[in-house]
């Protein structure tokens, strides 16, 4: 979900010069557009696969990119925490810690109502293929066949007894010959 | 007689398999040998330990860790803290406490606290806040939607 965040909005809207800054530097990073989906975030490690996405979770803590872009306000900070970190308040290492990721353990595992969506989706789904089934039972299908009808079920059934179909294990092998009527 | 049946049918069968259990063995040795738990530590501090490490060499270590189906040990942890104490990144010093609190799984109460108690003094002397100090226990912020971030 977080990763989604990446990706630049509004990209129909940008100027030209934007635009050409921003083809500049797709060509910049060997044309795969890493620059373009991660904007100013540092790259600092290899996260699950070696792209350059930010997603929590408890199974890979240390995405490859920071969450948040570098400004100016944050270099100050990031100065600060070159020296020592007991002269840091509690802030600034909030701060620094936002700046690196979206949320913390606690945020992310916590409970989250995404069930509710997620079983209503499914229900719809079910609801919907119900619906179609039951419009096409309806409307689109015709009358049954008449070789539904019991008359010529029985004669089918007779049929198949008289031709020994199956004789082994299937209908005919229920039916006594010699004395014409069910074992 | 069945039981004297059996001891000289292992007896026989031992004799005649020994050869290949022990090619076997040869083989398997070449995949490296079984690592005791202090072993594996002293590995890992050593990797973090490492003179001119980085982010990326951290995070690759404390990812592989934190996906291991155990708890680091506090020296493995001490020796982490003082890695990105080195890289001066404080953030990663705090996701790596939450990690290894995390990894404690169900035994909460009881591992959390020791593993507290033996990096306190490595803590205070890098300045480092607990989990607790931060109020990062409990969830914080909720999370805005993705139109508004």
């Amino acid at each position: 979900m977080s990763a989604l965040r990446l990706i630049p909005r509004n990209l129909s809207q940008l100027t030209t010069p934007t635009r050409m800054a921003m083809m500049g530097r797709r060509f910049a990073s060997g044309g795969d557009g890493v620059r373009l989906l991660i904007g100013d975030r540092e790259v600092v490690g290899y996260g699950i696969n070696g792209r350059p996405l930010y997603f929590d979770s408890p199974d890979c803590p240390f995405p490859a990119i920071r969450y948040r872009e570098v400004t100016p306000e944050l270099c100050a900070v990031r100065e600060k925490e070159l020296g020592d970190w007991k002269k840091l308040s509690l802030d600034d290492k909030k701060l620094l810690y936002r700046h690196s990721f979206c949320q913390t353990y606690a945020e992310f595992q916590h409970f989250s109502p995404e069930w509710k969506i997620c079983l209503g989706v499914a229900l719809w789904l079910v609801a919907i293929g119900m619906g179609i089934s039951i419009a096409m039972k309806a409307k689109l299908y015709g009358e049954l066949p008449e070789t539904f009808d019991d008359e010529h079920q029985s004669a089918q059934l007779r049929r198949i007894i008289q031709l020994q179909m199956n004789p082994i294990t299937g209908i005919s092998s229920k039916w006594c010959y010699h004395e014409n009527k069910w074992k | 007689m069945l039981s004297i049946t059996a001891r000289n049918l292992a007896c026989a069968m031992r004799s005649g398999l020994i050869g290949t259990s022990s090619r076997v063995a040869a083989v398997r040795c070449l995949h490296g040998t079984e690592e005791s738990a202090e072993e594996f530590d002293k590995r890992y501090e050593k990797y973090f330990s490492r003179e001119g490490i980085d982010g990326w060499e951290i995070r690759k270590g404390m990812n592989d860790l934190l996906g291991m189906d155990l708890v680091p040990s506090p020296k493995v942890i001490e020796a982490g803290l003082r890695a990105t104490r080195r890289v001066n990144d404080i953030a990663l010093a705090i996701r790596w406490l939450e990690g290894c609190k995390d990894k404690c799984g169900d035994q909460k109460a009881t591992l959390y606290p020791y593993l507290l108690e033996k990096i306190t003094p490595t803590l205070q002397e890098l300045g480092i806040p607990t989990i607790e100090e931060l109020g990062y226990d409990k969830p914080e912020l909720a999370l805005k939607s993705v139109y508004d971030a």
